[in-house]
């Protein structure tokens, strides 16, 4: 809790008097983070948030359906086009790359992922499948109680990493500090810029004797150590791995290399969160579905490519979740409304590939909605039971069946 | 967060007669206490003002507020008449109308530069107000009735309205209050009752209602829900005017059980009835003391301001001037016992530095601290406390003070930074810790604020001097703003 005053009186003792600006970086004083790095069969967690609600239907198309077609008359993507796994089902052509990962047995999908009193507001139905809570409001994240519950090293400031501008509401927990970088370059103090006052910031005396007492005091310290130590640490943590995979030049390439990167710094990150979308196609949908389709599959390659390559595939597993799917029947502007249930993703080398549960009936519908078919609590119970092998009392409310893909 | 408490109550146990007048000591300490809490924490010459005062003259200072009323309404790109002739535009348009379709485009970038335009005007308000308590409490209110902008068809105006209307009663009857929230456009919007209709009544609105804005969880039944959200069909607004119309034609004036009554129940039934519940009360008075004082308030404190709101019925200026006055606001264990929120943060900067105008650009700072005005997480508001602290709100935090030191233009020509102060590094931190933080830092800290001012560990290692005192004030003012304290309220 108490600062380290190390900077003025490590400077003393060392009685060097001139040009100590290079001397400021704290590594040279701070003692490498207790608790690093994490053992090597630790397991992480990449929670991809596809924001705006995909279209589940033009994921996983139901090529096999006749009903697909007449709902569709213009954005239904015809058998020829899709990539068949069956007679029934397949990937929309712009996913060749997850695709090809299905092919070798990396991707489970699972069909009909919903809950119960759907929501067709992105704001409340985002904070649904963040909160898992559909029947009332929470204000920690289902992976942030897991992060609490999961008993990780407190002095760890990077035991979860949320790789966006804003901490999303998923990995706020009540105990555990989760740090939200969107970039590297961002993540930090901008008077670190200036030499003489991040020499002084880092000495500041956090505790020490205050003429008031509050019951926040040691949080705040605490929290203002993190943001200092943990945005002077993490540049250095991983500037060690070295990579020659190649990701696509979108944001969510540029993400998912620098997860690469945390992951295989092995820094005891447990979960990454990162954003992709927006998939709110109301109007003109199939040219931006098909982009973002194609650069999600994309970069999800290079990522277990890069992964592989490091042997940390099979300690990675990814997570892909959206707000909703859509309406069944196309719009007149060729796009798709808020709908309810729709396909989400499981990659890595960890896992048994298949199709999961069962595609929603297209005849039977929630007011032009297909009905989900899988609770996806039951998804998150797959992951805190069978990846991190933890109980999910405290995380989830309930009990929910798991699913096989996982052992 | 990663050394949080079970609870953030403070140590000890409550006073004796915790509500009666607090009649101790007062000085600039305390006043500045009351400014953080009632306003946005003011200026060093408002807190001198206040600390000239008595403790009762100026919270009735503060509770007497002047009339705002002439203050202007954002100047909006654009009014809500484009957005009906949108709607008629998209019911008349075939499929893939490509000039509908540029027209929601267009739509979308105005609608874009009102929430800015909105969310702007609210923060200049509460920077330049006369009336800080008004401001304070139309904050409290906003969380409480938490209503989102830019979503939902709540466009242009709409999210003023109601804030405008909130304003009115920040100190006034909030039964009343709740009568016409149940009736404002944004509101009826946000929460569905718009389009709840006879045959299929939405039951989004009633139950939050009950939930959040009166009752709590606990208090009520799924039938109780149901059948209020019966009694509010009906409840919606004229598409021309935009003015709450009562639509008799959608309202269910069929007989309602609720809460233990029956009767043919309309809204304004049910309004009037959640507020005798004693839960009510006990509600307002949970919320207002982890607002105004701290953190989980003993359930002995909850009660005394629940039995005083409900004596006063629901008129808030006695209660919130009692609460101003009272032994426990004054107490050790009220002092600095709550998290600043980021609009506390950014507001009372501005203030203290005497930067005069806000500018948009605050806003994406605001975001990154967690806390957006007419942007709230969810109709349940901010949660607050431990909640605004994590190490990105922290970064942002810091980063924000930074950049305002960065930027002397920003701030009045003649500043307490500089005026005055005498050109010694001892004299110098004092005066920076008394002015931003009412001295509340360490011995420890306070000399390495001293050693920075006198230039030790520098590169140039020059002492204190009339060439380098400004910058290096501004650099050790947000260095004092980096501090614990800062954080908090």
């Amino acid at each position: 809790m108490k600062r380290t005053r190390f900077l003025i009186g490590a400077v003393a003792g060392l009685s060097v008097a001139a040009n100590l600006d290079n001397l400021f970086g704290r590594a040279l004083a701070q003692p490498i983070l207790p608790g690093l790095p994490g053992g090597a069969d630790d397991r992480v967690l990449v929670v991809i948030n596809m924001q705006g609600g995909n279209d589940g239907l033009n994921t996983i198309v139901p090529h096999g359906m006749p009903q697909y077609y007449k709902y569709r008359p213009t954005l239904g993507i015809a058998p020829g086009d899709v990539l068949q796994i069956d007679k029934q089902l397949g990937f929309n052509p712009a996913m060749t790359s997850l695709k090809g990962m299905f092919d070798a047995g990396n991707v489970a999908v699972v069909q009909g992922a919903g809950y119960p009193g759907p929501d067709h507001s992105h704001f409340r139905s985002t904070e649904i499948w963040q909160t898992a809570e559909p029947e009332h409001y929470e204000s920690t994240g289902w992976v942030g109680r897991f992060l609490d519950s999961a008993d990780l090293p407190k002095d760890n400031l990077f035991n979860a990493v949320a790789l966006s501008p804003v901490l999303p509401e998923v990995m706020i927990g009540r105990r555990v500090d989760v740090p939200a970088i969107a970039a590297l370059q961002g993540f930090g103090l901008s008077s670190d810029r200036n030499a003489t006052e991040r020499g002084v910031f880092a000495s500041i005396d956090r505790g020490g004797s205050m003429p008031f007492s509050s019951p926040y005091l040691a949080t705040v310290a605490t929290i203002e150590d993190h943001a200092q130590r943990g945005s002077q640490e993490l540049p250095k943590l991983i500037a060690g791995y070295k990579t020659d995979a190649s990701y696509p030049a979108t944001p969510l390439g540029r993400s998912l290399a620098l997860a690469a990167q945390i992951v295989g710094s092995r820094l005891g990150t447990r979960v990454i969160y990162v954003q992709h979308g927006s998939f709110d196609t109301h109007a003109a949908q199939k040219g931006t579905q098909d982009r973002l389709l194609r650069e999600f599959s994309d970069a999800l390659k290079a990522f277990y490519d890069d992964l592989a390559a490091h042997g940390n595939d099979k300690r990675t597993l990814t997570l892909t979740f959206s707000e909703f799917g859509r309406r069944v029947a196309e719009n007149a502007s060729r796009g798709t409304d808020h709908g309810e249930a729709a396909p989400l993703f499981l990659v890595g080398g960890g896992l048994k590939g298949g199709v999961y549960g069962s595609h929603p009936s297209l005849d039977d519908l929630d007011n032009g909605d297909v009905k989900y078919t899988v609770d996806f609590r039951s998804v998150y119970a797959t992951v805190i039971e069978k990846w991190f092998a933890r109980p999910t009392a405290g995380v989830l409310a309930g009990s929910f069946p798991t699913l096989t893909m996982l052992a | 967060m990663a050394t949080s408490p079970s609870s953030f109550r403070p140590a000890g146990s409550l006073p004796s007669a915790p509500v009666a007048a607090y009649d101790g000591p007062w000085n600039a300490r305390l006043a500045a206490h009351l400014l953080r809490r009632a306003g946005f924490g003011g200026s060093p010459s408002d807190v001198a003002h206040y600390a000239a005062m008595s403790a009762a003259d100026a919270v009735t200072a503060l509770v007497r507020f002047p009339s705002t009323a002439s203050y202007p309404e954002p100047q909006l790109t654009d009014d809500t008449a484009s957005e009906m002739a949108l709607a008629m535009m998209a019911r008349a348009a075939g499929p893939n109308d490509a000039e509908l379709m540029q027209r929601r485009q267009q739509q979308k970038e105005i609608r874009k530069q009102q929430n800015v335009a909105n969310v702007t005007w609210w923060l200049n308000r509460m920077l330049v107000t006369p009336a800080p308590l008004q401001e304070k409490m139309t904050l409290f209110l906003h969380g409480h009735f938490a209503t989102a902008g830019n979503t939902k068809g709540i466009y242009g105006l709409d999210i003023v309205e109601q804030n405008e209307l909130l304003r009115r009663y920040a100190l006034g009857n909030w039964r009343e209050l709740t009568h016409y929230v149940a009736r404002d456009r944004a509101m009826l919007k946000w929460l569905d009752n718009a389009r709840s209709l006879k045959a299929h009544p939405n039951e989004n609105f009633a139950r939050e209602l009950m939930e959040l804005f009166t009752l709590g969880v606990g208090n009520y039944t799924e039938q109780d829900v149901r059948e209020s959200a019966r009694a509010f069909t009906g409840f919606t607004f004229a598409r021309r005017t935009g003015e709450f119309y009562f639509n008799a034609a959608q309202h269910d004036d069929g007989s309602k059980t609720f809460l233990g009554r029956t009767g043919n129940f309309n809204g304004d039934d049910i309004v009037d009835i959640l507020f005798q519940q004693p839960a009510a009360s006990k509600l307002y008075a949970t919320k207002l003391l982890e607002f105004f004082v701290y953190t989980d308030p003993e359930p002995e404190l909850v009660d005394e301001f629940s039995a005083l709101i409900r004596k006063n019925d629901f008129n808030m200026a006695p209660v919130i001037s009692t609460l101003l006055r009272s032994k426990v606001f004054y107490s050790d264990r009220a002092y600095r016992a709550l998290v600043k929120s980021p609009v506390e943060f950014v507001v009372g900067t501005y203030q203290l530095f005497g930067v005069t105008e806000i500018q948009p650009a605050v806003i994406g700072a605001l975001n990154r601290m967690g806390q957006v005005p007419f942007h709230p997480p969810s109709v349940k508001g901010w949660d607050g406390g431990a909640q605004w602290l994590n190490t990105q709100t922290m970064l942002a935090r810091e980063n924000f003070a930074s950049s305002l030191m960065g930027a002397p233009e920003m701030m009045q020509s003649k500043s307490w930074l500089t005026d005055g102060v005498p050109r010694s590094a001892g004299e110098a931190s004092q005066k920076l810790a008394g002015t931003i933080l009412q001295g509340d830092a360490s011995p420890s800290s306070l000399a390495d604020l001293q050693s920075y001012l006198d230039g030790r560990g520098t590169s140039t290692n020059t002492a204190l001097s009339g060439e380098n005192f400004e910058e290096r004030m501004r650099g050790a003012a947000y260095l004092t703003m980096a501090m614990p304290a800062y954080q908090l309220s």
